[in-house]
């Protein structure tokens, strides 16, 4: 496992009597690509501010290396920050904004000028150094933002939502390249987005956090298969929650009890839990399979469709079982799923499904 | 930003353009034709039976700008000016920059206080400077109680009464235009600046500084034209000792009654501060370019 070089360690930030974030413990690792998820509200943006140096926190340490760079001004940690807004100087020319941060640093001139060129060239935006930015598009000016960021050859990249700003098809575009980008130069990085797709498709780890604190850390599989909690189970994609009780636990696999009838046999791995303990079956659309006819074994459920939505590539259903449950399901668009409508009847087989803790604390 | 500005005039159109009528009427009435007025009084000759015939000459201007007398007028009147909107600029932009900046709950009564001198009448407040700086005023008072001085100082009718009155009075016209281009910058272009390794004094002097330029120019342009053409305060504060342009014409239009040479030294005087906002528009479009 690559080395951590960025650690924040049980950073608190308040303002004024509410509390913004905290305590939140992060580590980023050498190289790595790291996703703060979350939404509106949750205290990303403050986050990625305590890492810059923007905000000094009210406790906790944030450590660089082996230093503690809680207390050092922003002008000398060395991170280069993409904003939102991309926050360039109106009033300076691309090349005066890309060179900025080496003339803070007393870089010569005849060096500035190959940098800035060559960090131009990388961004794919050759040629416009004598434009300023209100001159640009949108796109352009998030990738002055970036090689901006870049020239300074930060030890750590910051990304606060750089590409929320851009049309759909841009920011998918810009996602790609970003991510190229990044692991070309093998640069740590955090990115800030609420989009949970773009944090999916460009991270190597996502930490997700909800009202200032750190809800679940892990991989995009890990926390798509094996969300922590509720909250992580419906901010990540689309998912079934069906309320149970633990009837019996055998190492990671849990029997569960559910007030529709059905008794479950669900994962639950490294949670510990013991019979009687409140949970939620979890279930995402896509692991659950529609047959006509009641099959062999598994826990299977005769059901009838209420709704079919359809959106090209998929079709999401709503089945009604006949303990009036509700369940999503998701189906790839081929001919014997198209052919379902609303009315029909099916058999709904849970191919598996997961136990996390219900503590009544999960509301989202 | 210059190109969306653009449009939304644009989007106004020919009705846009209608509301404008009133105003455009009032101008005629009160600025273009009083100007066109003195414009040509101004070459007219001088009589003191008729107070003027429509003879052209140029004797008028060849009198201000010849004699000694009027020509230190115009210097005064140009050097209190600029002294006055300096002094604007040195006290207001600090102001400015805290009212802009500050989350204080403070923030409001500063507002007020900022305005509030332009609720009492200039009169008022420059009586109120008499009252200071007067030889038996308050502070003569306290620094001969202290020792400080055996007689009075002279500061009322001075170059320095009218310019301390002018900046206290003029401050107002100097700080809304710099709060309103300093409250209206992106806080993140000193963010940025700051991660990418630029100090305080360093952000201030390459991102703040520069991008609050259409505000000092702004207030810059008001302070001086408000300064060049005020008549009460220079007269009550600076009286017959410390001249100015617009007293001058005030006498020579209402007790000498030389309307021809009035006009000639009103004319000087718009001159002066066309070319002002002359400066500032053009410092303001190739900014826009």
């Amino acid at each position: 496992m690559a080395k951590t070089i960025l650690e924040l360690q049980g950073v608190v930030k308040r303002y004024g009597a509410t509390l913004g974030v905290g305590p939140v413990d992060v580590d980023v690792r050498e190289g790595e690509f790291l996703t703060l998820l979350g939404p509106s509200g949750c205290g990303k943006t403050t986050t990625l501010h305590v890492v810059a140096g923007l905000l000094f926190p009210d406790q906790g340490r944030v450590v660089l290396g082996a230093r503690d760079i809680t207390r050092l001004d922003p002008q000398n940690r060395d991170m280069g920050l993409v904003f939102q807004n991309y926050a360039l100087f109106p009033h300076k020319t691309v090349f005066d904004n890309v060179a900025f941060g080496l003339r803070m640093r007393r870089t010569p001139r005849a060096e500035i000028a190959g940098r800035v060129r060559r960090v131009l060239d990388m961004v794919g935006l050759p040629g416009v150094e004598a434009r300023l930015p209100g001159q640009l598009s949108g796109g352009q000016r998030q990738r002055v933002a970036l090689a901006r960021a870049l020239v300074i050859e930060p030890t750590v990249l910051l990304l606060d939502e750089p590409l929320s700003n851009l049309d759909a098809v841009l920011r998918k575009r810009m996602r790609l390249d970003l991510r190229e980008l990044q692991q070309h130069l093998g640069i740590a990085t955090i990115f800030v987005t609420h989009d949970q797709d773009e944090a999916f498709e460009i991270s190597d780890r996502v930490v997700l956090l909800n009202r200032g604190r750190v809800e679940q850390v892990g991989t995009p599989e890990e926390l798509y298969d094996d969300p922590a909690t509720r909250f992580a189970a419906e901010f990540i994609g689309e998912t079934n929650l069906i309320e149970g009780v633990v009837a019996a636990a055998a190492g990671a696999i849990v029997t569960v009890d559910t007030s529709v009838g059905a008794r479950y046999e669900a994962f639950a791995p490294g949670r510990s839990l013991r019979g009687g303990d409140p949970v939620y079956v979890m279930i995402r659309p896509e692991r659950i399979d529609l047959v006509p006819e009641r099959p062999a074994g598994g826990v299977a459920m005769p059901a009838t469709v209420s709704k079919r939505v359809f959106a090209g590539d998929v079709i999401t259903f709503e089945l009604r079982t006949e303990h009036g449950l509700l369940l999503r399901c998701s189906k790839p668009s081929v001919a014997e799923y198209r052919a379902l409508a609303p009315g029909a009847p099916v058999w709904a087989v849970v191919r598996d499904c997961r136990a996390l803790p219900r503590d009544g604390d999960g509301e989202a | 930003m210059a190109t969306e500005r653009r449009e939304v005039v644009e989007a106004g159109g020919r009705s846009g353009r209608l509301w404008l009528a009133p105003i455009a009427l009032l101008y005629l009435i009160a600025l273009i034709a009083p100007i066109s007025f003195f414009l040509v009084m101004s070459v007219f000759r001088y009589s003191a039976l008729e107070l003027w015939v429509p003879t052209v000459t140029g004797e008028n201007f060849a009198r201000l700008l010849g004699d000694a007398y009027h020509r230190a007028i115009i210097v005064r009147t140009l050097k209190i000016a600029l002294l006055t909107t300096i002094g604007c600029l040195a006290l207001g932009y600090p102001l400015a920059w805290y009212l802009a900046r500050t989350a204080s709950a403070w923030r409001g009564l500063l507002m007020f206080l900022v305005i509030a001198p332009l609720m009492t009448g200039v009169i008022v407040r420059t009586y109120g400077w008499i009252v200071l700086l007067g030889s038996e005023g308050t502070i003569n008072t306290i620094l001969r109680g202290l020792g400080l001085v055996d007689r009075p100082l002279k500061i009322l009718h001075t170059e320095l009464a009218v310019l301390i009155a002018l900046v206290h009075i003029l401050l107002p016209y100097m700080v809304f235009p710099l709060f309103a281009a300093l409250a209206g910058q992106d806080p993140d272009l000193e963010r940025a600046a700051h991660t990418l390794g630029a100090g305080r004094a360093r952000t201030f002097l390459e991102v703040t500084l520069p991008l609050s330029r259409p505000g000092i120019l702004m207030g810059s342009a008001l302070v001086f034209t408000l300064t060049a053409g005020a008549v009460v305060t220079p007269a009550l504060m600076g009286g017959k000792d410390v001249r100015m342009l617009g007293q001058t014409i005030y006498e020579l239009t209402m007790s000498t009654l030389n309307w021809p040479l009035a006009s000639a030294v009103a004319f000087v005087l718009v001159l002066c501060q066309f070319a002002i906002l002359l400066v500032y528009f053009r410092s303001g479009r190739r900014r826009a370019a």
